[in-house]
C-alpha cells in the first residue's frame, strides 16, 4: 500500500544500495513522485548484490533492489561529464528535495554539493548520506555495512565472550540513515527553508541507537558486554531458547509474568531454590544451568503451540521465525504487496508499517529498468527533443 | 550552550504541541526528536504507573529515585512533565482539555488501552479534528497478533531479524539492541511530519496506526527478498558478506580490541595488499580475484588474522584508510564519547540535570543547515511542569491544582 501524504513533493534521487534508496522510498510511499539518477550501463550496485530471481544473475532480477526501488521513476545519467551535470541541474530547477549517497571524497571529485546544486533551485532541500558526515577526521573514511554497524556500536555487544564480535546476519546501517534522513527532508518542508541535511550513517546507528550507553558507561554500568545468547543485568529470562522446531524468545520483564511462565510449566521443583529468587542474581551466575530447566519444557513445544501459549496467557513468547514464516504469517499478510513487471511477473515486496486511513493509493508501481524513464523525463519534463535524447545516449551521457 | 541560548535557539517544529503519552523508549523516542525539533512536548505521566525507564537502579544511594536513570534522561531530554493520574476520571477530562491546545498526539500503550481511558482515537478526533494521532504498537491496533505480549526482543525473533543473528551453522543468539523500538519510533517520527506536512496544505488531521514487527519486517529487504526471490531461508552466517571478502571483525593486539575490515573492489584489494607490505601468500592463486577471494574466505581470514593481531585497531585503521581500504575499530559508546571524529561533529552535549549534574546526553543528529535539532532542557521531573500547563495553559486556579495534587490526580 502506498499513502498520499507527499503527493505533489517531486524527488530525485541519486543513490546506491540502501541508505539514499530507501530514503526516498519512504517519501515515494507516502506519495512524494522520484526520479531515481543511476550510472549508464552500470546502475546501483544493489543490481548486482542480488538476491536474483529464481538465481538468474541479472541487473533487472536483483530482489534488493526490487525492493528499494519500486515505485519511483528512473534514468540514467553519466555525472563525469560536464553536460551530465548539467541535466542534473536543470532536474533540480524542477524539484523540492535532492538526496544522495555519494562519498564525499566523490562528491568533491564530481563537484555536486550544496554550493553548486543551490544556484539551480534557492528552496532546494538537499540531504547528504556519507558514511562518516560531511566534517570531522573521518570525512573521507571508507565503510560498508560492518564497519558502520562497528563504529555504531551494534558489534560491541554481540556474540560470545571468547569470540569475535558480530553485526548483522543482513545490511541494515542504511535503513536507519534513510529513515533519519526522510523525517529531515520533511521537517525541513515544514520549516520552509532551502537547506542542506548531512546525515552520517554512522551516526544513524551511534546517536539514536544506543547513545544512552555512553552515560551508562560513564556511570561504570556496561551493557553491551558479549554474552552469548544471553543479555547481562536483566531479570531472567530474556534470551532465546530451544523448542521443538527451531528456537523461541524467552522474556519476562514482569515478575508476575515469571510466575505465570512457571504455572504453564506445570510450577516445577527447581523454580522454588532459594537461590533462583532474585532473578537477575539467576540471569547473571545460573543461566545456562537454569536454560536446561526451561529447555527440557519447551522442547515439548513447537513454536506454534509456544506463541498460542504466549497468546493466551499473555507472557512473552516469540518464536524466531526464519524469512519464509515472516512472508506467510497470516497477521502480516496485508503488509505484502504484489508488484508486477512485464519482465519478470509478479514479486511480493514488504510495504510501510502504518496503517494511514483516508489516506490509501494503491500498490506501488515496480522498480525502474535501467534507463526505463529517460524519454519521459528528459523530453517529456525537461524539454529535450528525440533528437537529442538520441545525441544523449550515443554520447553515452545518458 | 547555557540554557538561555537553548530556550532561545526556535526549531523548524517552533509553534507545534504535543500530548505525548508515549513511554520506555519506541514511545518516548518520537516526542524527543520532535522536542529536539522545537516543538513543545508535554510528556504525560503518572506515579500511579511510572515510566519504567524511571525506575532503574539509582545511580546515587540505595533508595528508589525516578529522577535518576539516564535512559530516561536521554530520551526524554527536552521534554515537558505532568502527571496525570489516569485511573482518575477528573485526570482523563483534563487530558481531554489539553487536546484543543494540541497538534500531534502519541501513545505507544497496548492496543485497547486509550479506548479503555476514554482517550481513543474517535474521542481525540472528536475534539479537535485537525490532530494527528499516532498509536505505536507491537503488532498493530488490529490483527491476530494485536494482543501478544511483546518488546522489542520478541520483535526481533518475530521479524525475522533474529533468525540470521548467529556464528556461522550455530544457533541464532538474538540481538540485544532495541532494534524494533527504534524501528518502530524512527518509522513514526516520518509518518507524523508527514502528516503534518498534509496538514498544512489541507487542514487535515490524521491517525497513524503504526506496528513495530511491520517496521522492523520493512528494514529485512536483504533476508525476505532472498526468500521471495529463491525460497532459500537464511541461517546465522557469522560475518560472512554474501560477495565480498574479506569482510569481519579481525582481532587486533590489544586487550579484546578488534577492527572491521572490507574489500569489495579489486583497487581497494590492491590497496590492503600495498598496506600489508605485499606478503608474498596475497599472491596465491585462491586469492587472485573477488570470486575466488570470496570462495577462500577462511582462508584469507586466517593469514588476515595473523597481520591484524601484530597491530592495534587504530593502526591498522589509519593504515588501511590512507590505502583506499574500509578499517574501522569496534567501538563502545565510551570511545565514542572520547573520539575526535565524534567529539568535533558533536554527537554529545553535557546537560545539567537537577539530580545528576551534567550528564552527556547524545544530540540528534539530523543536521539540517539552517534550522538545526538541539536539546532544548534537561529531562522533566515527574510532574515539573503541572502549574505552567494546568496553570498557564489551562488556567486552572492555583487552589485547584493544589487540591488536584492532593486528591492525587496530578500525581
Amino acid at each position: 500500500m502506498t499513502y498520499s501524504l507527499l503527493q505533489g513533493l517531486r524527488v530525485v534521487e541519486l543513490g546506491e544500495s540502501t541508505s539514499a534508496p530507501y530514503c526516498a522510498k519512504l517519501l515515494a510511499d507516502m506519495g512524494a513522485e522520484v526520479v531515481k539518477i543511476e550510472r549508464p550501463g552500470i546502475g546501483d550496485q544493489a543490481r548486482e548484490y542480488g538476491p536474483f530471481l529464481n538465481d538468474q544473475p541479472h541487473p533487472e532480477r536483483s530482489g534488493l533492489f526490487l525492493y528499494l526501488n519500486a515505485n519511483k521513476q528512473g534514468v540514467t545519467l553519466d555525472l563525469e561529464t560536464p553536460t551530465g551535470r548539467e541535466i542534473l541541474g536543470g532536474m533540480l530547477a524542477h524539484s523540492d528535495v535532492f538526496v544522495h549517497n555519494l562519498h564525499p571524497t566523490n562528491m568533491d571529485h564530481l563537484g555536486v554539493n550544496y554550493e553548486n546544486m543551490r544556484p539551480h533551485n534557492d528552496q532546494l532541500i538537499m540531504a547528504s548520506i556519507t558514511p562518516f558526515g560531511l566534517t570531522g577526521p573521518y570525512r573521507n573514511y571508507k565503510a560498508y555495512d560492518i564497519n558502520l554497524a562497528a563504529a555504531g556500536g551494534i558489534c560491541e555487544g554481540l556474540g560470545s565472550p571468547d569470540r569475535e564480535p558480530l553485526t548483522f546476519g543482513t545490511p541494515e546501517v542504511g535503513y536507519f540513515a534513510g529513515m533519519a534522513a526522510a523525517s529531515s527532508i520533511v521537517i525541513a518542508l515544514l520549516a520552509g527553508a532551502g537547506q542542506h541535511i548531512d546525515i552520517a550513517e554512522v551516526e544513524a546507528m551511534a546517536g539514536i541507537y544506543n547513545g544512552p550507553e555512553a552515560l551508562m558507561a560513564v556511570y561504570q554500568w556496561r551493557m553491551t558486554r558479549r554474552t552469548g545468547h544471553h543479555a547481562l543485568d536483566f531479570p531472567y529470562p530474556n534470551c532465546i531458547l530451544r523448542c521443538k522446531d527451531g528456537y523461541t524468545f524467552v522474556g519476562s520483564p514482569e515478575g508476575r509474568q515469571w510466575r505465570k511462565l512457571l504455572e504453564i510449566m506445570g510450577d516445577p521443583e527447581w523454580a522454588k531454590e532459594p537461590r533462583f529468587r532474585n532473578r537477575t542474581t539467576m540471569n547473571n551466575e545460573y543461566a545456562d544451568e537454569v536454560d536446561g530447566y526451561v529447555e527440557e519444557w519447551l522442547m515439548e513445544h513447537t513454536k506454534a503451540e509456544l506463541l498460542a501459549l504466549a497468546l493466551e496467557h499473555r507472557v512473552p513468547l516469540a518464536p524466531v521465525r526464519g524469512f519464509d514464516e515472516v512472508r506467510n504469517d497470516e497477521s502480516l499478510a496485508d503488509q505484502f504487496v504484489a508488484v508486477e513487471r512485464a519482465d519478470i511477473g509478479p514479486v511480493y515486496l514488504p510495504g510501510p508499517p502504518y496503517k494511514l486511513p483516508g489516506q490509501e493509493i494503491g500498490p506501488p508501481s515496480p522498480a525502474p529498468t535501467l534507463g526505463q524513464h529517460n524519454s519521459d523525463i528528459y523530453c517529456g519534463e525537461l524539454g529535450y527533443t528525440k533528437e537529442e535524447l538520441v545525441k544523449l545516449y550515443q554520447t553515452g551521457i545518458i | 550552550m547555557n540554557d538561555q541560548d537553548q530556550n532561545d535557539a526556535r526549531g523548524p517544529l517552533s509553534g507545534y504541541r504535543v500530548l505525548d503519552f508515549g513511554w520506555v523508549l519506541a514511545g518516548a523516542i518520537p516526542g524527543m526528536v520532535l522536542a529536539d525539533m522545537g516543538a513543545e512536548v508535554l510528556k504525560v505521566e503518572t506515579r500511579q504507573r511510572m515510566d519504567y525507564m524511571r525506575l532503574g537502579r539509582p545511580i546515587v544511594g540505595d533508595e528508589p529515585d525516578p529522577e535518576q536513570h539516564p535512559m530516561f534522561h536521554n530520551v526524554n531530554r527536552g521534554k515537558l512533565s505532568i502527571s496525570l493520574n489516569t485511573t482518575k476520571p477528573e485526570a482523563i477530562e483534563l487530558a481531554k482539555r489539553l487536546v484543543p491546545h494540541c497538534d500531534i498526539v502519541i501513545e505507544n500503550f497496548s492496543p485497547g488501552v486509550m479506548d479503555r481511558l476514554g482517550l481513543g482515537y474517535s474521542v481525540i478526533f472528536g475534539i479537535k479534528p485537525e490532530v494527528i494521532m499516532a498509536s505505536i504498537s507491537s503488532n498493530g491496533q488490529s490483527g491476530p497478533l494485536r494482543d501478544l505480549r511483546a518488546y522489542a526482543p520478541s520483535i526481533g525473533a518475530l521479524a525475522g531479524l533474529d533468525s540470521t543473528m548467529g556464528y556461522e551453522g550455530e544457533r541464532p543468539l538474538g540481538l540485544k539492541h532495541a532494534y524494533a523500538d527504534i524501528a518502530g519510533a524512527l518509522h513514526g517520527v516520518f509518518a507524523i511530519v508527514s502528516a503534518l506536512h498534509q496538514r498544512k496544505q489541507t487542514g487535515r488531521g490524521q491517525y497513524i496506526d503504526l506496528s513495530m514487527l511491520r517496521a522492523t519486517v520493512a528494514t529485512m529487504g536483504a533476508g525476505l527478498m532472498e526468500y521471495e526471490m529463491t525460497g532459500r531461508v537464511m541461517k546465522p552466517k557469522g560475518n560472512h558478506d554474501p560477495v565480498m571478502a574479506p569482510y569481519g571483525n579481525y582481532p587486533c593486539h590489544g586487550d579484546d580490541d578488534w577492527v572491521s575490515i572490507v574489500v569489495r573492489t579489486e583497487e581497494e584489494w590492491q590497496g590492503l595488499k600495498e598496506a600489508m607490505g605485499n606478503p608474498d601468500w596475497c599472491d596465491a592463486e585462491e586469492f587472485a580475484s573477488r570470486y575466488s577471494r570470496l570462495e577462500n574466505r577462511r582462508q584469507l581470514d586466517v593469514n588476515l588474522k595473523d597481520w591484524t593481531r601484530e597491530r592495534t585497531a587504530w593502526d591498522i585503521t589509519e593504515l588501511l584508510q590512507s590505502h583506499g581500504v574500509a578499517a574501522i575499530p569496534v567501538m563502545s559508546a565510551e570511545d565514542r564519547l572520547f573520539n575526535p571524529h565524534f567529539q568535533e561533529r558533536g554527537l554529545y552535549s553535557d546537560i545539567e540535570h537537577p539530580s545528576l549534574g551534567a550528564e552527556p546526553i547524545y544530540n540528534l543528529m539530523w543536521n539540517l543547515s539552517q534550522t538545526p535539532p538541539s536539546i532544548r532542557r534537561h529531562a522533566p521531573l515527574m510532574g515539573e511542569h503541572n502549574r505552567q500547563i494546568f496553570g498557564g495553559l489551562l488556567g486552572i486556579s492555583e487552589e485547584d491544582i493544589s487540591r488536584l495534587e492532593q486528591e492525587q490526580v496530578l500525581w
